[in-house]
């Protein structure tokens, strides 16, 4: 049995919202303990010196410190010496880090005790608590139909399990689908994504369920009901022939999604030719006959006579044992940034929209034009409107920036150096420059795709770009050259800014649905960074790709099938942890006890 | 040849002799704010800035010059002084390194550096040395005219002598024994010494300043024509400080105007005009002296309520952080005017007796004010900036001279 005298030290940074405790409950709590001898908070601390702090330490005979609080790991090294000069050892210095448990519910208070508890008695927390099991329902729910929710859904159906797959949207691929070439192989994004997708839309064991969205989870681990809101398609999935003669007569017109806003689609529309399922919905919020009753041309017309434009949203309801979370990503909205004149400019594109512009079955069929505006202002591609010469890439663009979003998103480098292989690859003789802050080429083979596009005779700049302004000639940036030592200001006629990858501004919602939670940056938070990346601390709930923080492709679809491989062990096993957040401090003590015997 | 060769030689001793000091950025943190360990060197903030051009690549140049404890770098650099802080830099900057902060921690620092004294460093870093120093100076006056010019008993008994026919005070003819003319001529001499040593202290500093900056920097050859051809940017810059102009915001360039101009002819006509200025009669409101008079309350106080506003409501950037200098000098200069406006008040009033308290009050706050401030301080940079940008248009020169002449090696 450990009995070391014990201090304890709550730490908390400015901002705490995240895990929301009554920090003087805990400090209540601790001084019940029997080992805990001092509670020190930023306040009270003895000593903000090390070596008045050390003396003091001594002083009181204590051996044990355990730091606890937000990221208490700051405080460490601050501790650490004091302890070493107070002729203590290193492993007596604990760290208890609610935020890794915490997430703001209604058991925050119960877990952040649980977890001083095993800090006070040097118990790891992962050992102070091991959850009870349930058994498992065969099905699973997989939210998402992006590269991961695909490759997800896939890996469980393939081990002849049920699945269910939800999309919000019309069709499944996710952004994916709008890609032209993948990095760094330049492989055809569709060409190798479409086969997935129209295997999900054949495999026995997967329903999909476009259009809808999860409202409601009830239940526990290895048994939750889920309520999900099938929007009304108005087009019938089973008759629905596909021959387009709807969206040949519907004369309501709005941005098209799938083209990131640059061209225009119809009322009633297929999202793009490959789509799965390959059949038509209509988008009420543009359809003439759902907002004042008149139109209705489309279901004159249709052949098949499939269309109901009255059709209804309706809720059903499913019973799955795991679920899936692979919402995906945003991009960064580049109107924030003002200085660099999106939304301003049509020729300052965001990479989605030159992705779109670049690619062939993009609104120009792969020809790099001019944006221009049409006669309602909307800023779209028309073919015919000249070819530019010049392009500018800017990298970081709401990425690695305080004021918008702190953290790397991690693909833009890549993606960029794609995009500007691409412009080279269409018009050999233009002139790309890129202005970037630090190139991150981790991945495999990536460095060398990155010299493979220095060699290409890309101009890439080391600097970030402060300006883009209008000039006579089309659009000039100003920026510092940091190697060369000097101002560059250039004349370009396109830039495409390299925006980075949010959580969904709906992540929120479903997060709440969900009972899982999130960090700082709004990603869906995984219970362990290193070793546990898609299990959350709601049992049978998985979250993997882009919805639990940026990824490229190869890893959102490795997360993808790591997930799905969690989901089978637990249907084979017949046994599924319960939620990590309804642990009881009776039976952490319980199981601390029994651990130090 | 013989001398294309020196310069490329020149440049790269000057490269080689850089030592990195590792106490240098502790030293730094004294002058101010210092967060410069958040930069990453994305150089937006010298791209967003307006007044940067190759060769003045600031604030990001002087920011890497200190992560890396390039002392010497800094010191032969007038970057700092080609700042204006519109904060620019520091909204945008994706860190929040606070770069126009950082710049203006750098001029105190380099203030420091140019005055041979070592007073300016202990008036930076240290509150009661400025603080003691003021007070000490300004109870050396009030003690100095109490025992040398103490007023009139009459004053007290019979004021009404000292109110000539137009209801306002006699200000020179308070003291016993000393006629007017003979008092006026006393201030007169006090106020040309006070100058004269500032001006001293001042041009001392600014030799160190040229010393450092042009002739220490050996990879520097300046033509000869250029001291004479660019000499006119001092004065044009001293006058109009155009260069503050080119920032992007521009409320900030008037206000300074407003300022320099009121304080810069309150100066002329309290040492060159004060005979005219400090008279008996009361002119009329439309005279030259009233008129000046007025022009240099109405800019000193606009500057002075607007910057302690901004300072106190720290929402724009530039004024988040405030050095101790900072609001020293607001309160000095407001309390010289207060006590200025007061003065005249009494006067018109024909109070005779709060009119000689407030004049040597007045004087009390003025004078230390101009001895620590201008050549130790914050005022020193209405000399610093404008030699600045003198020395950076010789830079230039030197700049492109060599351009040509490496353009003729190379060719």
């Amino acid at each position: 049995m450990d009995t070391k005298a014990t201090a304890v030290y709550f730490y908390y940074p400015d901002d705490d919202s995240i895990i929301n405790l009554d920090k003087n409950d805990l400090e209540q709590f601790s001084e019940k303990q029997s080992l805990v001898k001092a509670i020190w908070n930023s306040k009270n601390l003895p000593s903000k010196d090390i070596n008045s702090l050390a003396d003091e330490i001594k002083r009181n005979n204590i051996e044990r410190i355990v730091i606890a609080g937000l990221k208490p790991g700051f405080r460490k090294s601050f501790f650490a010496e004091a302890m070493l000069k107070a002729g203590n050892k290193l492993e007596d210095l604990v760290l208890a880090d609610f935020g890794q448990y915490c997430n703001g519910g209604t058991r925050n208070q119960e877990i952040a005790k649980s977890m001083l508890f095993c800090a006070f008695n040097n118990v790891p927390f992962e050992h102070g608590f091991q959850p009870d099991t349930n058994t498992v329902k065969p099905e699973t729910l997989v939210i998402g139909g992006g590269i991961t929710g695909i490759q997800a859904s896939l890996e469980v159906a393939d081990s002849n399990n049920k699945v269910f797959l939800i999309e919000k949207t019309g069709t499944i691929g996710g952004h994916m689908a709008m890609f032209d070439k993948t990095f760094p192989t330049l492989d055809c994004a569709a060409c190798i994504l479409t086969p997935k997708m129209v295997e999900i839309g054949q495999h026995p064991n997967i329903e999909l369920i476009t259009y809808s969205e999860v409202i409601d989870v009830k239940g526990e681990p290895g048994n939750y009901q889920v309520k999900i809101l099938k929007k009304a398609r108005r087009v019938d999935l089973s008759t629905c022939i596909g021959c387009g003669i709807c969206s040949e007569k519907c004369p309501s017109k709005t941005l098209s999604e799938f083209d990131a806003g640059t061209t225009l689609r119809k009322a009633i529309y297929i999202p793009f030719p490959q789509a799965v399922p390959n059949k038509y919905l209509i988008d009420a919020e543009s359809c003439i006959y759902v907002k004042n009753g008149k139109c209705g041309v489309c279901a004159k017309v249709c052949p098949a006579k499939c269309i109901d434009l009255d059709q209804k949203d309706e809720v059903i309801e499913i019973s799955v044992g795991n679920i899936i979370v692979a919402t995906g990503f945003q991009t960064f909205d580049a109107k924030r940034i003002e200085r660099f004149g999106y939304g301003r400019f049509p020729n300052v594109l965001t990479s989605l929209e030159f992705e779109r512009l670049v690619n062939a079955s993009g609104p120009t069929s792969g020809n790099i034009t001019y944006r221009t505006k049409d006669k309602k202002g909307n800023q779209i591609f028309e073919p015919g409107s000249g070819e530019p010469s010049k392009f500018a890439i800017i990298h970081c663009v709401g990425s690695r920036d305080r004021n918008y979003n702190n953290y790397c998103s991690r693909v833009c480098c890549m993606y960029s150096l794609k995009l500007a292989h691409l412009i080279k690859e269409k018009i050999p003789e233009a002139v790309v420059y890129e202005y970037f802050i630090d190139m991150r080429a981790f991945g495999k083979g990536y460095e060398e795709f990155y010299q493979r596009i220095k060699e290409e005779d890309v101009n890439i700049i080391r600097g970030k770009t402060a300006r883009v302004e209008k000039s006579e000639n089309g659009i000039k940036l100003r920026s510092e050259d940091i190697i060369n030592d000097r101002i560059i200001e250039q004349e370009v006629d396109m830039v495409i800014l390299s925006v980075g990858l949010e959580a969904r501004s709906d992540a929120d919602k479903l997060m709440k649905t969900l009972n899982i939670s999130k960090t700082e940056d709004g990603w869906y938070k995984e219970s362990n960074s290193t070793f546990d990346g898609e299990t959350t601390l709601s049992g049978g709930i998985t979250i993997a790709g882009a919805c639990q923080g940026p990824k490229d492709i190869p890893d959102s679809v490795a997360q993808g099938a790591s997930a799905a491989s969690k989901v089978i062990q637990s249907i084979m096993k017949n046994k599924i942890n319960q939620n990590i957040k309804d642990i009881s401090l009776s039976k952490v003590e319980k199981r601390v006890e029994d651990f130090q015997k | 040849m013989k001398n294309e060769l020196k310069i490329f030689k020149n440049n790269g001793e000057q490269k080689m002799r850089q030592t990195v000091n590792t106490k240098f950025k502790q030293e730094l943190k004294e002058f101010g704010v210092g967060n410069w360990n958040a930069c990453f060197n994305c150089g937006n903030c010298t791209a967003i800035c307006g007044l940067t051009e190759n060769g003045f690549l600031f604030p990001r140049k002087s920011i890497q010059s200190i992560q890396m404890g390039l002392k010497e770098n800094l010191e032969k650099s007038v970057d700092p002084w080609l700042c204006y802080y519109c904060g620019e830099c520091s909204d945008t900057c994706p860190r929040d390194a606070n770069p126009g902060e950082l710049m203006m921690s750098l001029r105190r620092y380099l203030t420091s550096t140019y005055d041979w004294t070592g007073l300016s460093k202990k008036f930076y870093t240290s509150k009661f040395w400025e603080i003691g120093f003021i007070a000490f100076f300004g109870a050396a006056i009030i003690a100095a005219f109490l025992i040398f010019l103490p007023p009139s008993q009459r004053v007290y008994s019979n004021p009404e002598a000292f109110v000539n026919d137009q209801g306002g005070v006699m200000i020179n003819s308070m003291v016993d024994g000393i006629s007017s003319t003979q008092f006026i001529k006393i201030i007169e001499y006090g106020d040309w010494t006070m100058a004269i040593i500032v001006a001293l202290l001042l041009i001392s500093n600014i030799f160190r300043m040229f010393y450092k900056v042009i002739l220490k920097d050996k990879s520097i050859h300046i033509p000869f024509f250029a001291y004479f051809t660019e000499f006119f940017q001092l004065i044009y810059n001293f006058l109009t400080q155009a260069r503050f102009s080119k920032c992007e915001k521009k409320s900030y360039w008037v206000g300074h105007l407003l300022l320099m101009t009121g304080y810069t002819i309150m100066f002329m006509v309290i040492v060159v005009l004060l005979p005219e200025f400090q008279i008996e009669e009361v002119k009329p409101w439309y005279h030259w002296q009233r008129i000046l008079g007025y022009y240099a309350t109405f800019g000193i106080l606009y500057f002075l309520i607007i910057a302690a506003i901004e300072r106190l409501r720290k929402s724009d950037i530039k004024f988040k952080f405030s050095h101790e200098s900072d609001w020293l000098f607001i309160i000095m200069l407001g309390l010289t005017t207060i006590t200025g406006i007061l003065i005249n008040i009494f006067r018109l009033a024909g109070m005779p007796v709060l009119t000689y308290y407030m004049f040597v009050l007045h004087l009390a706050i003025l004078v230390p004010m101009i001895i620590v401030e201008v050549p130790f301080s914050k005022w020193s940079h209405l000399a610093y900036r404008p030699f600045a940008i003198y020395f950076a248009k010789l830079k230039k020169a030197s700049y492109a001279q060599q351009a040509i002449k490496s353009q003729l090696l190379t060719t």
